[in-house]
């Protein structure tokens, strides 16, 4: 028989710093360079997530709706501006932050930049834009909501944080027909702001396109104060279930609300999460897919939100093996507690999980976002090592100690969207 | 704005590769990049759905799931490769099957090991059988039949071919098919097309190409040729008239889609109707957006793509209607803009843009070691590696006139076939 070949496991990853310049609004800029890189990226991130709104859409709205038109330009100029290039705008959106991204080739950076000016600091917002906008968005979030997925996301995030609760409150589509000009200026106005805002960036090593970042950035307006956000206590109920007749797949969603990334048990947990079903071998993999075939993936994960956090497993079974995934599912979590985790499969985890930072930091597109996620949890991007420390020696017996804690079966919220008749 | 002659210059992205094919029939290419710490190791079997017969549609594709399924050295794929810090994955689609991992550099021979075993010496229990048939119903499920609008492709694919395989979806016609594929059939299939003839390993890495070279020698040298022997795939007949489908669904909003045959993947006729829909749909700019969702408000979204398949493939257009719009206003609004490609050609700058965006999108694509040793594999397969690096300039070539005569070509109503997918 053929001996497998030797394996060398990695035991630091390189992970450079961004340069930082505090500008005159007080915005804080990063700066990630590369010699010869020939994409400029560029990314504002603004405290402009959906928690900051007082009305429903206003967020995406906002951010979507940039791009279509300037005082100067209008939306087609603009859109003809960016493809001309080959550049391009794109924005996310979660619950705490907007991040408004902009790309271009290094050669087309002066050609590009003025646009990428105008989309950020001068959106127009004009009635027609929005009715546009609206019903294009009303049909594809029905669309999206046909999917039982997407239901019980929905459901699940509304259980885990309760009625109400701006983590876990979603609307129906026809209010996207109540959007005004209004909303949306009154927005952008309070929220894109350079108190709420920093940047990062990726570019090749020439001072004068730092400079020339800079000097955009600078343009964000500052309004002298910064308002946080005010999360209230989730009340998080046990099960949730919706009825879908013609599904052939029931959405299971099974977690547990527990704490962001600065609490010292986050990463401890994070190991926890992943021997549950954190990658392809996994107990759940190995349980629901391997040896009963109920479905084809599933995936366990912690969630960092600035201010909360969650253990979620989500997978999409056939609808006629609903309960019994449900049972697997709680007798995994249950598992954890019970027994100690063999040094085997520990070390098949730490390896993947060193893997996972590898490859997320190879190439320097990686490299921004972890810097964005880095900063908006308040830290830096030593943080990495950090982590890397804590996944090499944490031991079997605090594994099953977090799970004993924070993992008890009787405590997991339950989601089923699907046919159970 | 720059002058347009300054915008169409040579520029300097090319793809550095070195290839070179074992004795047993194995073709390897390897690019290098001194960048990265990692190593994309892509193994590319030229096997897909249009490898099956009608009676055993989704078989291919079922087999690649079977390929992670141990062999009778490696009883677990993924359990060695995850030690070595590595990620791996596969997909399958008309044409081929391709597995592709990820892992630190200097891990890169223990990809090569696990590659190099499956290759020969897979070791499928009737019970693993069993068991991932269920899983692969299980994704027939989560794809296709619990997805609003899951069954569009197929439904068009049906109405497009009569008589190239092409005519089914890789997750294949009916999961009959699947629940009854037998052991037989996945021997079969296995001592056919997974032969070093029919393989190509391409590699991404810090690796000087000379060295991947002698670890494929080492690693998949010593497989036997099987003496493989391409099938013969029937051609599709010329379409001579309009076909029409028309569903009903409870879905949200009525969707159209038309397709129209186009040139197989080396022909110049792929390279001209890929600009056609980037013209129509390339970007936010484009014409059908601009014209139809924001200027008549029509529909709520639109798109236009090849299928980019490497037999003759189809050229596609849909439309997701906004409530107020019917079928034939829509239908309607999307063969005016596709008359007007053919009966005037679009301007230099609208060229120039496409052109532009082409290039923009292979340097961001570039940047991703993995993409590229993918996209070497897919190269070879084709036949032509070097035209790897020869796309821009064919792109660049590329007339107005050329495109509008296309244009009248392609979208020809006898030639259209329209599904209709109107809402309850």
């Amino acid at each position: 028989m053929i001996q497998p070949p030797a394996i060398t496991i990695p035991q630091t990853i390189r992970v450079a710093q961004p340069t930082e310049q505090r500008l005159a609004n007080g915005v804080r800029l990063l700066a990630l360079t590369n010699p010869g890189q020939n994409v400029v990226r560029l990314s504002f991130v603004f405290e402009a997530g959906t928690t900051t709104q007082h009305k429903p859409f206003v967020a995406s709205s906002a951010q979507n709706l940039l791009s279509e038109g300037s005082s100067r330009h209008s939306a087609i100029e603009i859109a003809e501006a960016l493809d001309y290039y080959g550049s391009y705008f794109e924005v996310s959106l979660d619950r705490d932050y907007s991040v408004i991204t902009f790309c271009c080739l290094t050669r087309f950076f002066e050609e590009s930049i003025g646009t990428f000016e105008e989309i950020l600091l001068d959106p127009l917002y004009a009635p027609d834009e929005i009715s546009i906008y609206a019903s294009k968005r009303k049909q594809s979030l029905e669309i999206e909501r046909r999917k039982t997925a997407t239901k019980a996301r929905e459901r699940f995030a509304h259980a885990l944080f309760g009625d109400g609760h701006p983590y876990g409150v979603s609307y129906h589509e026809n209010l996207y027909d109540d959007l005004t000009h209004n909303d949306l200026k009154e927005f952008y106005r309070r929220r894109y702001t350079a108190e709420n805002c920093f940047v990062v960036c990726s570019l090749d090593d020439d001072p004068k396109r730092l400079a020339r970042i800079a000097r955009f950035a600078e343009q964000i307006p500052s309004t002298g104060c910064y308002s946080p956000v005010e999360i209230p206590a989730p009340t998080p109920s046990l099960y949730d279930f919706e009825q879908v007749d013609q599904a052939v797949q029931s959405s299971i969603r099974v977690g547990k609300l527990l704490f962001g990334r600065q609490h010292p048990d986050f990463v401890g947990m994070q190991v926890v999460t992943y021997i549950l079903g954190g990658y392809f071998g996994s107990r759940l993999i190995e349980n629901l897919r391997e040896r009963n075939g109920f479905t084809y993936s599933v995936f366990a994960s912690m969630i960092n939100m600035r201010h909360a956090g969650y253990m979620a497993i989500a997978t999409d079974v056939g609808c006629e093996f609903s309960e019994r995934a449900v049972e697997e599912i709680r007798a995994e979590v249950g598992r954890l507690s019970k027994e100690l985790v063999s040094a085997e499969e520990l070390e098949t985890v730490r390896r993947i999980m060193f893997g996972e930072f590898m490859r997320i930091l190879d190439g320097p597109m990686g490299l921004v976002d972890v810097t964005i996620e880095a900063t908006q949890n308040g830290t830096d991007n030593h943080y990495i090592a950090r982590s890397l420390d804590e996944i090499r020696t944490i031991t079997p017996t605090r594994i099953r100690d977090l799970a004993e804690r924070y993992l008890n079966p009787e405590t997991l919220t339950t989601i089923i969207v699907g046919n159970l008749k | 704005m720059l002058p347009l002659w300054l915008l169409i210059q040579r520029t300097a992205i090319m793809i550095t590769y070195e290839s070179h094919t074992l004795s047993n029939g194995l073709r390897v290419v390897a690019n290098r990049d001194s960048d990265s710490a990692m190593a994309a190791v892509n193994l590319l079997y030229a096997v897909g759905a249009r490898n099956e017969s009608s009676d055993c549609t989704g078989f291919a594709h079922l087999f690649e799931h079977l390929m992670f399924r141990g062999t009778s050295n490696v009883p677990d794929f993924d359990a060695p490769l995850q030690l070595a810090c590595g990620e791996n994955n596969a997909f399958t689609n008309n044409d081929y099957t391709d597995y592709y991992i990820t892992l630190p550099k200097d891990n890169i021979e223990t990809a090569l090991w696990l590659e190099s075993d499956r290759m020969r010496g897979l070791a499928i229990s009737d019970e693993v059988l069993e068991t991932e048939k269920r899983v692969v119903l299980e994704e027939y499920n989560q794809r296709y039949l619990n997805q609003p609008y899951g069954d569009m492709w197929k439904l068009l694919r049906g109405m497009c071919y009569t008589t190239h395989p092409y005519r089914w979806p890789t997750i294949g016609l009916t999961p009959d098919h699947i629940r009854d594929a037998s052991m037989a059939t996945v021997r079969r299939f296995y001592d056919r097309y997974y032969s070093p003839e029919n393989c190509i390993l391409s590699v991404g890495s810090g690796h000087d190409p000379e060295h991947i070279f002698a670890l494929a020698e080492k690693w998949f040298g010593h497989i036997p040729a099987t003496g493989f022997t391409r099938d013969m795939i029937p051609a599709e007949p010329t379409q001579t008239s309009a076909r029409r489908l028309e569903v009903v669904r409870d879905v949200p909003a009525t969707a159209i889609m038309i397709a129209f045959p186009m040139g197989d993947r080396l022909s110049r006729s792929y390279y001209l109707c890929d600009m056609l829909t980037d013209v129509l749909a390339g970007g936010t700019s484009a014409r059908l957006y601009q014209r139809l969702v924001k200027g008549r408000r029509l529909m709520g979204a639109t798109n236009a793509y090849i299928t980019g398949d490497v037999d003759p493939g189809l050229l596609v257009v849909t439309a997701n209607l906004l409530p107020e719009t019917s079928v034939a206003e829509a239908e309607q609004a999307l063969w005016e803009e596709l008359r007007e490609l053919a009966n005037s050609a679009p301007s230099d700058y609208e060229l120039t843009k496409i052109k532009n965006k082409f290039e923009a999108e292979m340097t961001y694509g570039e940047m991703n070691i993995m993409n590229k040793a993918m996209n070497l594999g897919y190269y070879s397969m084709l036949g032509d590696l070097p035209l790897i690096n020869r796309e821009a300039e064919l792109f660049r070539s590329i007339t107005r006139e050329e495109i509008a005569a296309a244009a009248a070509d392609i979208f020809r109503p006898e030639r259209s076939s329209t599904l209709i997918y109107a809402k309850q």
